[in-house]
């Protein structure tokens, strides 16, 4: 792996997590990203966003080597296999789970060092630049821990099995020097308005153990049992891993600002919840039965979004709350020198129609589970579908969140027909309170609307908006919701369509027009897999297949995606791991699955 | 003073303290909902939690009363106004621990800052001041127990 000023190619992160926080490690063996005690709270190590003075702790050998990586299998425990000219050692990383036995740290990032072959000289160093590196925390040495600490928040690194090291220049540096058959520890724990708790190496290894076994056992709880398996399953544990466990929402990734294009300036905050990607997210644990963490995030969104009811707001903090100003921190240069680096999220003001689509389809898949829906939720619901009554015809920033002006985006317009209805389908259960002529009624003006104005004769394409007769990715939602049947003489032009002007062989660019923003961005990978689930839809099986499998190429090699791909050069674009990338890569997979099952129940 | 009047004053003070919560948060300015949070100790049916939240929450209003009243006795006062100090005390000990570290700790369907990957709880923690369910849940929180100690304290000293 070469790093480029300082940075590590994105696609050469793996990520660990506990359902709380994610760290992003790199093949080198450096955590570059670790935020604490929460995956929105200020960084510990972003090195990812400023090679210099970002902060990370280093792990790798002294001489040249070559590493190898994996996932334990059904795991997000990361061993990372250095092999050199004198031997060979096993780094296994992780997030340990809070132990119930003992108490434990809050938060806690086990590296565990093992060699498996020969003597080998591995060199560590640590350097925490706390909240975003604004705090000049010193480092100090107490109770065989190195501690810095800033404000409320601490974190002590435990050495065991190796010299403990020394202090330069604001790092503690140190080296182990292991045989076949030795290991060795370390510990980092996390504490925030609270002691520090500060473990031994039994009982680290002891929640590393733990942790191990939980995660498999997680991910064998999965009822899908169709083609590329293990891709689903590294998909379903990359979205758990996305999941804040104290309140259920799930981040759309675990970073901030890495750029949709090298040295842009389209760097945005991605570690807040948008209802619209985390109600697809739900859809996908329901399909793969997942159904705990459907609930969860069912009753969080339900609870969260009461301020606004029967208003939703685009996106919400992990705990619920609706503030998330954005700031740049011009103290970090960012990603290989892609500045702004931002915190906080402006997106929070926009007006995105198609989030009530996003969010009604998720309530009817949850209440069709469960079968059920308590009465004042069911009110809450009925009053989000006649709040729809009132507003589709407004103007909106649609779903890519376009910050110039307001337009009819089709898609919007069409994702309002979904809410309406799926509010129909809820009241035709008697779900929810019964409004259903009206529902139905607006629903029938909305597509007419849709089908007059967004529809393209030239193109024999839906297009962006009535006044943008251009084509747009996110038009492929129109075949996965069932707007018109998949197969119909519309949805089969606009898949085609946007097969020929926005597809470049696995590739699918979101649109191609001005968005309001300079500079260029990669390709959508979502999108490619939007138009897998489309082709499946369509019967269109064969090309279902093939581009899946060169959309499974596209992966690094631990199975993780991000946002966007350069289609020249292969690199990972956006934040990382990105949520929506992978919900998309299950959705497809499943509908693939479930479009050859029913072929088969034709054929015989 | 009386014990009675003091009881009564709690069946108000609690129907007034819920009331109150309860249009702040149709109106959208909290998210608190008290009993839902205490029914979800029991069942995670909304419906069922609501009705059995109710019931706890007044018998909690009659308790605190109760305790109000022994704190009268004890330093030989009842009053409006000191009921309502008494109210602002028993704010701060809903905001700042029962709601935020007791009730976290033994409900079973809510998280806490230590919930991992293992769990799944339906509810969000209140956090510190309650301010997780809406930044101006403080406001409406010690608002709302002032009202119940002061009503708690004049019915003490006047009724009976």
């Amino acid at each position: 792996m070469v790093r480029v000023d300082g940075y590590a190619p994105l696609r050469e992160y793996a990520a660990v997590g506990d359902g709380r926080t994610v760290a992003l490690i790199a093949r080198d063996g450096s955590v570059d990203w670790l935020c604490l005690p929460n995956v929105d709270s200020p960084s510990v190590f972003a090195r990812l966003l400023d090679a210099e003075n970002g902060g990370s702790f280093q792990l790798g050998p002294t001489a040249p080597y070559q590493a190898e990586r994996a996932y334990q299998q059904g795991s997000n425990v990361l061993e990372t296999t250095f092999t050199t000219a004198d031997g060979r050692v096993r780094v296994t990383d992780a997030m340990t789970l809070t132990d119930t036995a003992r108490i434990a740290p809050m938060r806690e990032l086990v590296r565990k060092v093992e060699a498996l072959a020969g003597t080998l000289t591995l060199q560590w160093r640590f350097e925490p630049r706390l909240d975003y590196a604004r705090s000049d925390a010193r480092i100090d040495r107490r109770a065989d821990r190195w501690f810095a600490a800033a404000g409320a928040d601490a974190i002590a690194l435990g050495v065991f099995g190796a010299p403990e090291g020394t202090v330069r220049g604001g790092a503690v540096e140190g080296e182990l020097y292991l045989s076949q058959g030795e290991s060795a520890l370390l510990s980092l724990a996390g504490a925030s308005r609270e002691p520090a708790v500060l473990p031994g190496r039994d009982d680290s290894e002891r929640r590393l153990e733990r942790t191990m076994r939980f995660w498999p056992a997680w991910a064998s709880r999965s009822q899908y049992d169709g083609p590329w398996g293990d891709a689903v399953t590294r998909s379903a544990l990359a979205l758990k891993l996305l999941t804040y466990a104290p309140s259920g929402a799930i981040v759309a990734a675990p970073t901030t600002s890495l750029p949709e294009w090298i040295g842009g300036g389209r760097n945005w905050d991605y570690r807040y919840t948008w209802l619209r990607d985390a109600s697809w997210t739900l859809d996908a644990m329901l399909r793969l039965g997942f159904h705990d963490e459907a609930e969860a995030f069912f009753w969080w969104l339900m609870h969260a979004s009461r301020l606004t009811q029967p208003r939703l707001q685009i996106l919400y903090r992990i705990d619920g709350s609706v503030h998330t100003d954005e700031q740049e921190l011009d103290h970090f240069e960012g990603y290989r020198g892609s500045a702004p680096v931002r915190i906080g999220n402006g997106a929070r003001d926009q007006v995105q129609l198609d989030l009530y689509g996003a969010v009604m389809e998720a309530i009817w898949l949850y209440a069709r589970e469960v079968g059920r829906l308590d009465g004042d939720t069911g009110k809450e619901v009925a009053r989000i579908a006649d709040y729809v009554v009132e507003h589709w015809r407004d103007r909106d920033n649609g779903i890519w969140e376009v910050r110039g002006d307001r337009a009819d985006y089709i898609q919007s317009k069409a994702l309002c027909w979904v809410a309406l209805d799926r509010a129909c389908m809820l009241a035709e259960r008697g779900l929810i309170p019964n409004g259903e002529p009206l529902w139905r009624t607006t629903a029938d003006e909305v597509r007419a609307f849709v089908d007059d104005e967004g529809w393209d004769r030239e193109l024999r394409s839906y297009v962006r908006a009535p006044g943008i007769r251009e084509l747009d990715a996110s038009l492929l939602t129109l075949a996965i919701l069932g707007f018109h049947d998949p197969r119909s003489e519309r949805i089969r032009g606009t898949v085609e369509a946007i097969e020929r002007q926005l597809r470049e062989g696995p590739y699918v660019y979101r649109y191609r027009g001005d968005d309001g923003l300079p500079g260029e961005e990669g390709a959508f990978l979502t999108c490619s897999f939007w138009l897998v689930d489309a082709y499946a839809r369509a019967g269109r099986l064969d090309d279902a297949h093939a581009l899946m499998e060169e959309l499974l190429g596209l992966a690094n090699d631990v199975g993780l995606y991000a946002e966007e791909i350069d289609p020249r050069t292969g690199e990972f674009l956006g934040n990382f791991p990105q949520g929506l990338t992978h919900l998309a890569l299950i959705n497809a997979a499943v509908s693939i699955a479930d479009a050859e099952a029913e072929a088969r129940v034709r054929a015989a | 003073m009386s014990a009675w009047g003091a009881l009564a004053g709690g069946a108000v003070g609690t129907i007034v303290l819920t009331s109150g919560l309860r249009v702040a948060q149709e109106v959208g300015w909290t998210r608190m909902d008290i009993p839902l949070l205490l029914g979800t100790v029991f069942t995670d049916r909304r419906g069922r939690a609501s009705v059995m939240g109710y019931v706890m929450h007044f018998a909690n209003g009659l308790l605190f009363a109760l305790c109000y009243y022994l704190i009268f006795r004890a330093v030989g006062h009842a009053g409006w106004l000191f009921g309502a100090v008494l109210g602002l005390v028993h704010a701060a000990l809903a905001g700042g621990a029962l709601m935020t570290v007791l009730l976290p700790a033994i409900h079973p369907r809510m998280g806490t800052p230590w919930s991992d990957a293992e769990e799944t709880p339906l509810l969000e923690s209140p956090g510190f001041l309650l301010m997780n369910y809406g930044s101006r849940t403080v406001i409406f929180t010690v608002a709302g127990h002032i009202a119940y100690g002061a009503i708690v304290g004049g019915f003490a000293a006047h009724l009976g």
